[in-house]
């Protein structure tokens, strides 16, 4: 196996984007992408694309040939990876997988999906569709519903709070303020969304105990990166990222099936395993880009993937802990909640945003000093494939 | 007229496991032999969440969904018969019903319901 470098990094700012289509933004994150690693008009040998929706919110198929031929990236090998939510870090793993290989040395890997195409109704029913086809989804359980029924279960059980919750919710949005690529671009307040008497107006139950800002909003949106063996990444100006670690997990598709359902098992797996390959310890990590769909999830992943014990989450988060400065930064591009979750994306923009802090590029209010380690999970389903990387610069 | 619960759940014949849904293979021993068996009794609410923001095909404000374990074991998820989440509370009994739970293409489709019993 060989060593996998990033060595070009690039997305396109998330949000509401209704005057590009879904290959524009595929299109676009791939040339900022091609062009930060400095290939010009050169091809790559293949082209991962992370995609969970173009079959039905587009109706569009085959959508990696149709990218290749817009971006002339021809006769280069292509197809789409889709996994649910984590279709992005499932393309990143085949890029990977491809070029540790030996098979392959230049890939493009691209994540997008336009989800504001259709209205917030039919949006909701194409996420719940990775719900299980029988047991759950004819109920019309939606994944935030899923969320608010291991909120419950968290809480009873490790005394996780509403104000833990909001800690993330204002931390990640302030955050989101910061970021240029973030679909959110205002701070809330904590007095508007909590405190006053006219919060629930401003901040109502959305999947109980989950309200609306606990979620991410509906993303357009999409992000790249160019993979080469690490030895041919050595001559470049730019400071190669290497892929370290990587690790996958899957669990039962309903949460009834688990033996205890507020384990996410799939997390700790993929983590452990990335954690491994890197020779590295969940307190060797600088920074993390946590899959924060919904508030709970960061709490949950920043326990599951050992950076907390069980049930010291949500207070460290509170404490301030997984702020800049703080023991562990998570998600200083605003995360899922701020920056987007344009499903097929974000598991790709996850690794842009380690790849920028790794590389030491961004403003300090966002820069972790001195970062070497990253850590990424992006989260399938709810918890049924967990995909975690870890970055690392590397010292030339 | 009430409606037979039309949910069945599947015993590993080798080790016993309990499965709902189906699998082919258990999720214990791997074995591909299973008995069928019927839910029985009331259930005991596991886990619910009152949904505001509803997928495509449902039209009113709300909805409540929980999971819950009927007295012989199996767990399953159902929507509840109640007016606000006000009314539920983890380990509560309920009782169960197959009822309509959406309409698809003009025709009812039916599912699991749980009404809290006081
Ligand atoms: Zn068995």
């Amino acid at each position: 196996m060989r060593d996998v470098a990033i060595i070009g990094a690039g997305m396109i700012p998330f949000g509401r984007r209704d005057e590009d289509t879904l290959m524009d933004m595929l299109a676009y994150a791939s040339l900022k992408a091609l062009d930060d690693a400095g290939l010009g008009d050169k091809s790559v040998d293949a082209v991962y694309v992370g995609n969970m929706g173009a079959g039905m919110l587009q109706h569009q198929s085959a959508i990696a040939s149709s990218l290749v031929d817009r971006l002339n990236l021809l006769p280069a090998a292509a197809e789409t990876v889709e996994n649910g939510p984590a279709s992005g870090g499932s393309a990143v793993k085949n890029g990977l997988l491809a070029v540790a290989s030996g098979y392959y040395d230049y890939v493009l890997v691209v994540g997008g999906e336009k989800m504001r195409e259709v209205t917030g109704w039919r949006a909701t029913d194409f996420v719940a569709t990775m719900t299980h086809p029988q047991a759950e989804y004819p109920y019309g359980i939606t994944l935030p519903g899923m969320a608010g029924m291991f909120t419950r279960l968290y809480m009873e059980k490790y005394g996780v709070t509403r104000e833990h919750l909001l800690a993330i919710s204002l931390k990640n949005q302030e955050m989101g303020t910061l970021n240029p690529y973030a679909h959110v671009e205002m701070a809330l307040d904590r007095d508007g969304i909590f405190d006053s008497p006219h919060a629930i107006v401003n901040n109502p139950v959305s999947a109980d105990p989950l309200h609306l800002y606990d979620l991410c909003p509906v993303s357009d949106g999409a992000a790249a990166i160019i993979l080469c063996p690490l030895e041919m990444a050595k001559k470049l100006t730019k400071p190669p990222v290497l892929i370290a670690g990587f690790g996958q997990a899957t669990d039962t598709q309903t949460l009834q099936e688990r033996d205890d359902p507020t384990d996410l098992k799939a997390v700790t797996l993929a983590a452990q395993k990335a954690f491994e390959m890197a020779k590295l310890k969940p307190g060797d990590i600088h920074v993390a880009e946590l899959h924060d769909a919904f508030t709970i999830l960061e709490i949950a992943e920043s326990e599951h993937v050992g950076f907390f014990k069980k049930g010291e989450g949500g207070k460290a988060a509170t404490a301030g802990k997984t702020r800049l400065g703080g023991q562990i930064p998570i998600n200083l591009s605003g995360g899922l909640k701020a920056r987007g979750h344009p499903v097929g994306a974000t598991g790709v923009a996850q690794v842009v945003d380690i790849v920028y802090q790794l590389r030491h590029e961004l403003p300090k209010n966002r820069q972790v000093q001195k970062a070497e380690n990253g850590l990424t999970v992006n989260f399938g389903g709810f918890g049924n494939n967990v995909l975690a990387f870890v970055l690392r610069r590397v010292q030339l | 007229m009430k409606k037979e619960i039309a949910i069945t759940a599947y015993k590993c014949k080798k080790c016993g496991k309990l499965h709902y849904p189906y699998h082919d293979r258990c999720l214990a021993c791997k074995s591909r032999e299973f008995e069928q068996i019927k839910p029985q009794g009331n259930a005991k609410l596991l886990t619910y969440t009152a949904i505001f923001n509803l997928p495509w095909g449902f039209d009113q404000r709300f909805l409540l969904i929980g999971v819950a374990e009927f007295e012989n074991k199996i767990k399953a998820m159902g929507q509840i018969k109640a007016d606000s989440v006000d009314q539920l509370k983890v380990g509560m009994k309920v009782k169960p019903s197959w009822e309509p739970i959406r309409v698809q293409y003009g025709e009812d489709v039916y599912g699991l319901k749980f009404e809290p019993i006081p």
